[in-house]
């Protein structure tokens, strides 16, 4: 069987449509991921009595099960506890699950570079414990996490492929639906994954133009 | 002179007796296994593990189902004992992939012949045709085919009804799962407002929950083969050969016995038995 690109033409609209939804569902949970990772270190760093117990729960619970198991737990499982999410929510919900706890520990890497006597001289100047992790902690931690909080994005991005399982029509969905009837298996596969390429270098490229938006105070 | 026509009808007489041979070898052997499959020294099959009663698998874990019992009966009668069998759980989505990439040498996966799957793979003669029906809830409004139309049907992935619904009912909202069970999860959730595939697998599943019904208008009607890799024809011949001892020896008749419950077995018996019916 030859390399057909008029096939990969036709098909061209199909994956454009799943490229567009994985690219709604990877940002909303980039973004909701970081969130999470910032409020639960904090929690965790300010040793926020019960929050941050929880937290340490959460980030083992999580990096210690399969994310495919996460997924199939978030959208079969809880309509049975009374949460009914759509297709693209449970999406949404279950990659940013499983960044979050990454992006916890990306952050908190970042806090422990924050020094004992900058904290010792925030609270001397009476900046409450939020205070000074909102202005002092969180941006200086936020600059050292961004390499690795870059890293769990590009996973998250990569990981949305698992949504086909559930039926979400994202990229890596449309390519085993068509294989499945077509039998184009090699003309999607390497459509698919340029495009992930792509889409990852892409990120990559945003990222490492903030990080050097960060890092300008450091720049001799 | 008198030698010679003695001779000519001692010589057609041994053809015939050759003949008569060949004939009989036939109907009880079957064609030399092709060496490819014969080297392997057991057949690598492809059967289905969530498609009841066909393929599936039994409370212990162990294959069963019609078609399993096709692919044991050729093990035995390629290598002599049913035991030299290496059965692998395929999908209707991955089969055709690990047909082409050798990791299966045939394929008994109640796979229907159409065009595009022709285009890869080489299908046998056909054995049961099988047709196409919904699950809907107990209490669902929609009562014949038409009814789906707006609404979300949930099937499988490279499924015959999905390709029929695509052809046929372009507009139709359709949510497209990896597994029957995944499907059946989805559709007692109410994710979609019907799940079509295989009358055969959901006869099964609707005669087990009382909390679901068959829509009951067939289409995508359909002929079951066995495929196998596209230029291995003696390989094919084997298997045609193989297909046409078990009619003749009446083992479906017997597998369907085993494997299928009497008050859903009549449905069973035609789709092996009967001609194929005419629907959409």
């Amino acid at each position: 069987m030859e390399f057909d690109v008029a096939y990969l033409n036709a098909q061209w609209p199909a994956l454009m449509r799943g490229l567009w939804l994985t690219v709604q569902v990877s940002a909303l949970s980039i973004v909701l991921s970081i969130l999470v990772g910032v409020l639960g270190a904090a929690a965790r760093v300010l040793q926020v009595p019960v929050l941050g117990k929880l937290v340490v729960g959460y980030v083992e619970f999580i990096r210690n099960t399969p994310l495919l198991a996460q997924l199939f737990f978030i959208f079969y499982g809880l309509p049975g506890l009374g949460l009914r999410l759509s297709l693209f929510w449970s999406g949404v919900l279950c990659l940013t699950v499983w960044a979050g706890a990454y992006q916890i520990e990306n952050v908190r890497g970042g806090l422990e570079t924050v020094g004992k006597g900058l904290r010792e001289a925030a609270f001397s100047l009476g900046l409450s414990p939020w205070r000074f992790f909102r202005l002092v902690a969180a941006p200086m931690a936020i600059r050292v996490g961004l390499p690795s909080m870059l890293n769990t994005s590009i996973s998250l991005l990569k990981n949305s492929s698992y949504l086909q399982a559930i039926g979400l029509a994202e990229l890596t969905y449309v390519a085993i639906d068509r294989i499945s009837m077509d039998f184009r298996t090699i003309e999607m596969f390497a459509a698919i994954c340029v495009i992930y390429l792509l889409l990852v270098l892409t990120l990559s490229f945003f990222a490492s133009r903030l990080e050097y938006r960060l890092n300008a105070p450091f720049r001799l | 002179m008198t030698t010679h026509v003695s001779h000519l009808s001692a010589l057609s007489a041994a053809a015939a007796a050759v003949f008569a041979l060949s004939v009989g070898a036939q109907a009880q052997g079957l064609p030399p296994l092709p060496e490819a499959i014969k080297s392997a020294g057991v057949l690598k099959a492809g059967v289905r593990c969530d498609q009841p009663p066909y393929g599936y698998k039994d409370e212990t874990g162990k294959f069963a189902g019609v078609e399993t019992d096709m692919a044991i009966q050729i093990a035995a009668w390629a290598f002599g004992s049913p035991d030299k069998i290496e059965l692998t759980c395929v999908t209707a989505e991955n089969r055709i992939p690990q047909l082409a990439g050798k990791k299966v040498d045939i394929l008994i996966a109640t796979l229907g012949v159409t065009p595009e799957r022709a285009r890869v793979v080489d299908f046998s003669k056909p054995y049961r045709w099988g047709g196409s029906d919904m699950l809907v809830a107990k209490d669902s409004p929609i009562k014949k085919l038409d009814d789906v139309a707006g609404k979300t049907v949930i099937m499988l992935k490279g499924s015959t009804q999905a390709k029929w619904f695509e052809d046929n009912m372009p507009k139709l909202e359709s949510m497209r799962l990896n597994t029957a069970s995944d499907a059946l999860q989805a559709l007692k959730q109410g994710r979609g407002d019907a799940y079509t595939h295989d009358a055969a697998t959901l006869v099964v599943i609707a005669a087990k929950d009382p909390s679901l019904r068959l829509v009951g208008e067939s289409f995508a009607v359909s002929d079951a083969a066995v495929g196998v890799r596209k230029n291995e024809p003696e390989w094919l011949a084997y298997v045609d050969a193989a297909l046409d001892r078990m009619k003749a020896e009446g083992l479906y008749a017997k597998w369907v016995e085993k494997w299928i419950p009497a008050e859903i077995r009549p449905f069973y018996v035609d789709a092996f038995t009967k001609p194929k019916p005419t629907a959409r």
